[in-house]
């Protein structure tokens, strides 16, 4: 519930950060490498930028590229997943055999050498991690879509005429719509991360300020050298935090999600099982 | 049917190789202008006698087709171009890389399995006790924290304010009089080991909970149970051999993340290995490098992928090599 | 020997609580073999756990279980850890799984013998050999060393035999020891059972009358987590008085094949009256409305049927 407010607030940010900062990302708005105080709550960078103002307009980046990333990447593991599961034999064999071969490569490499050739926007990043952990998924959709239409219900209402789209969206949809809000959640947050980490290196749309960013220039302008806390932290724990109110939102959903799997381990008698009964 | 999996694996491993040979040959020539002679008098200025070489080796004068010809006898030949920035064959550069960062890598992955190994093992077989929610919650938390996070704060509280561990580079200046020394080093590579492990022990700690999960509830831990074993007996003798077994792949696949895992703490620590490396390259642009640390990379992992699926028969005595099942 | 008195074992399941065992009296002497026959799911292994204590945390178990004079079930989990193996042994159904894969089959028995047996791995390793060897078992040495897929069905059966007499424990509980074996192999499996436990009691779950028959000296018929009919192996086979064991044993593949029709009834909201009753060719008024008590016949002879009585 925490984190559903706190997951909140960071969307709000996204929204709204530029108006509720005191000034402008780029604005040099005071002299360089000020702590913070009272004018500049998180202090200032080499240039007098406001670390805080930084900081409220870089989320916008940072949760795009995650969340967009994370539509399409859910949108093509569904897809796939689905088709490839449903109708089976050579379509499944296809796509199996592609995903097998991508996931041999190594991915994070990859993405960064994608990322060099192509133009340098959010969109394009999230477009490219999104087909990238899209991959991913297929396997998990895949298997689930085949444990839902091996049921019984779907031979049933095979049987009664019922077309490959009526059965698709009124039983297997509804089915594996709890595990893509999960795969959803995840892979947000491990974009967000990546988009971060992709930033720092210098990867990031030079346009938009983000968080990334941020910490690459206190890394290379010698933060760590003057253990400036305020110019290197504040970047990184905004991130920590996302990350960890997205874990937690994921891990809630999965909570919500798997009874029925844990009602199967605990059927079945001899699990677990020394007696302390008495 | 084991031979036949195996075969497919070798079959898979090559495809992808020369879908990344072919990928980073097109990304480098589907570059605004030609690539080939945007570079050549970057090297030129470094290495004339670098610069002769390639244009021998790589055919600039001949037809795309044939480029790529070129291209992929030379990459399977070991010749992988030049670095622009170091002016030296890229394989040289990063050969010297890949060893500083095994002197990381290798102790973090150690210690993170078995640090994993140990928590995960007790977790998955008191699974639903406070203890194992207690970590499993930590392990959320721990698992969402990004590796730059751990570089940074460490540098941060142990370096500069305890002023207890350098702030980074993988020896102290007074090496520069005395030579390098054993201990200089691994005084310098604390830290990242630190990083490294912390960010790789909720992955291990995951599988090995999963995996000794699935155990608890296997008939032969009940057979142990009415031999009269004592639970630490069981848990030793029985379920953490089979447990482990998912451990070999994951180990492999560590230390073939030689790149993903320690870009960032490479990095933030500068520590000379091939993740400083990539930043670096990233940094300058210098393209032929960076196709040569994606190719190893995804060598790497197949590899690593390989020595995985042959090395599993020496411990699961089912998977004999060449046997069926 | 053994005394099993007013046993009640449920456990919790998403559905509600399943009555495995309800209200089971059982004696077993010194020496007896008894068998427990009755179909999958009738509640037969959880009686045998239930008695060796090996049930989830969750299960509730009722009655007295007493042993050589002290009630099993009032013993601490530390105590009974010392009893099982040693004076109470299992050997589990479905060798392929019971066996742990990684691990050589002369380590697996040798463990035991280790454990109970007060001596070094060594001695226990080549007392393992020995039992394999008396146990019948070709090549014992090189079957020792190997591991669990290696070996046949039949053969893994035998390990699990010996395994659990390797100890001579004094009781032990054998679940379905010739289930999914051919008729060759099962006659092998049967003799070496008989042989191995003789001068010990035993309780054999079994859904095998015939096997049932040529091991033990007396069978209980279990249906629905109840005892429908207890008497000397001879007599359930010739002579049953309870409708369901006539049904059982016209269902055996020598009599004819018939089986008895309609379905085993739910464990968690059985039928009222008595439990067979919906299956019953027989079924009376009073079968539905009330439940039957066990009562004596004759000598050695209970049964559950208002027919009976």
């Amino acid at each position: 519930m925490a984190s559903l407010i706190l997951l909140a607030i960071y969307i709000g940010i996204a929204a709204f950060g530029p108006c509720l900062a005191p000034y402008a990302s780029s604005e040099i708005a005071g002299s360089p490498l000020e702590e913070p105080g009272r004018l500049h709550l998180l202090g200032t960078n080499d240039l007098g930028q406001d670390i805080f103002s930084n900081l409220l307009c870089g989320a916008r980046a940072t949760l795009v590229l995650g969340f967009l990333g994370a539509l399409l990447s859910v949108l093509t593991a569904l897809t796939f997943g689905t088709i490839s599961a449903y109708y089976g034999g050579r379509t499944d064999e296809i796509i199996s055999r592609i995903v097998d071969i991508m996931m041999t490569l190594p991915g994070f490499p990859l993405l960064i050498v994608l990322v060099v050739f192509l133009p340098s926007s959010i969109f394009i990043m999230a477009a490219i991690m999104g087909l990238l952990g899209g991959l991913q998924g297929i396997r998990i959709i895949r298997s689930q879509v085949l444990s839902i239409s091996r049921a019984e219900y779907i031979y049933g209402t095979r049987a009664l005429g019922a077309s490959d789209h009526y059965i698709m969206s009124r039983h297997i949809l509804p089915g594996i719509l709890p595990l893509a809000a999960v795969t959803f959640i995840n892979a947000a947050q491990r974009f967000m991360l990546m988009g971060v980490g992709l930033g720092f290196l210098g990867l990031g749309d030079p346009n938009v300020v983000d968080w990334g960013q941020m910490i690459s220039r206190a890394y290379s302008n010698g933060g760590f050298a003057l253990g400036l806390w305020w110019w290197l932290l504040p970047p990184g724990l905004a991130v920590v935090l996302l990350s960890m109110t997205l874990a937690l939102i994921g891990y809630g959903l999965e909570e919500e999600i798997e009874p029925r799997l844990k009602n199967i381990n605990n059927s079945k008698w001899f699990t677990n099982g020394y007696a302390r009964n008495n | 049917m084991r031979i036949e999996y195996l075969a497919w694996r070798i079959f898979y491993s090559l495809l992808a190789f020369v879908i990344s040979v072919t990928l980073s040959f097109v990304l480098l020539h589907a570059m605004p202008g030609d690539y080939l002679h945007v570079i050549l008098p970057h090297l030129a200025e470094k290495n004339p006698l670098a610069t002769e070489l390639f244009r021998e080796q790589f055919g600039l004068d001949k037809s795309l087709f044939e480029q790529y010809v070129l291209y992929v006898l030379n990459v399977l030949q070991g010749n992988w171009g030049y670095s622009i920035q170091y002016g030296l064959p890229v394989t040289e550069v990063i050969l010297e890389k890949l060893s500083w960062t095994a002197v990381i890598l290798l102790p973090a992955t150690l210690l993170s399995i078995f640090i994993g190994v140990l928590i995960g093992s007790y977790s998955g077989w008191t699974s639903g006790s406070l203890g194992d929610s207690f970590i499993f919650k930590i392990m959320i938390f721990l698992g969402a924290v990004p590796s730059y996070w751990w570089a940074i704060f460490l540098i941060l509280v142990l370096g500069f304010y305890l002023d207890l561990f350098p702030l980074g580079g993988y020896m102290s200046i007074t090496a520069l009089d005395e030579g390098m020394k054993l201990h200089d080093v691994l005084y310098h590579a604390a830290l990242p080991i630190v990083a490294l492990t912390l960010t790789t022990v909720p992955g291990v700690y995951y599988l090995m909970r999963n995996s000794m999960l699935m155990i608890v509830g296997q008939d032969y831990i009940l057979a142990a149970r009415s031999k009269g074993l004592s639970e630490i007996e069981i848990l030793l003798r029985h379920a953490l051999k089979n447990a482990m077994l998912p451990m070999i792949t994951l180990f492999a696949m560590e230390l073939a993340h030689v790149i993903m895992g320690s870009i960032f703490i490479e990095t933030i620590f500068s520590w000379p290995g091939m993740g400083f490396l990539t930043f670096e390259a990233l940094r300058v642009r210098d393209l032929p490098l960076l196709q040569g640390i994606f190719l190893m990379d995804t060598l790497i992992i197949i590899l690593a992928n390989i020595a995985a699926d042959f090395s599993y028969p020496l411990i699961d005595p089912r998977a004999k090599v060449g046997e069926i099942g | 020997m053994l005394e099993i008195i007013n046993l009640k074992t449920q456990f919790p399941s998403p559905d509600g609580l399943v009555n495995a065992v309800d209200s089971a009296d059982l004696q077993i002497e010194d020496n007896e073999r008894l068998g427990l026959i009755g179909e999958t799911g009738c509640g037969k292994t959880v009686l045998g756990m239930s008695i060796i204590r090996l049930l989830p945390p969750s299960t509730r178990i009722h009655g007295q279980i007493i042993y050589k004079g002290r009630d099993l079930l009032n013993l601490k989990e530390e105590e009974m850890r010392l009893l099982r193996g040693k004076e109470i042994s299992m050997i589990l159904q479905n060798p392929t799984t019971s066996l742990n894969p990684v691990l050589k089959i002369g380590d697996q028995i040798a463990e035991v013998i280790q454990l109970h047996k007060d001596c070094n791995r060594k001695e226990a390793k080549t007392k393992a050999v020995e039992i394999l060897a008396a146990a019948m078992i070709p090549e014992a040495p090189k079957r020792a060393d190997q591991y669990p897929h290696e070996l046949s069905g039949g053969m893994k059966e035998r390990v699990m035999i010996v395994m659990g007499l390797a100890s001579q424990p004094s009781f032990v509980i054998a679940d379905e020891p010739t289930k999914g074996l051919d008729s060759g192999t099962k006659a092998e499996i049967i003799r070496l059972i008989r042989d191995m436990t003789s001068g010990r009691s035993m309780l054999m779950i079994t859904h095998d009358l015939a096997a049932a028959g040529e091991i033990c000296d007396r069978i209980a018929v279990m249906y629905a987590g109840e005892l429908l009919e207890m008497a000397s192996a001879k007599t359930i086979l010739h002579d049953p008085q309870h409708p369901y064991t006539q049904g059982f044993i016209n269902s055996l593949p020598s009599r004819g094949l018939l089986p008895i029709s309609g379905s085993s009834p739910s464990l968690i909201d059985p039928p009222h009256g008595c439990r067979f009753h919906p299956r019953c060719p027989w079924a009376m008024d009073i079968c539905r409305r009330e439940h039957p008590q066990i009562i004596k016949l004759e000598k050695g002879h209970f049964s559950r049927c208002f027919l009976c009585a």
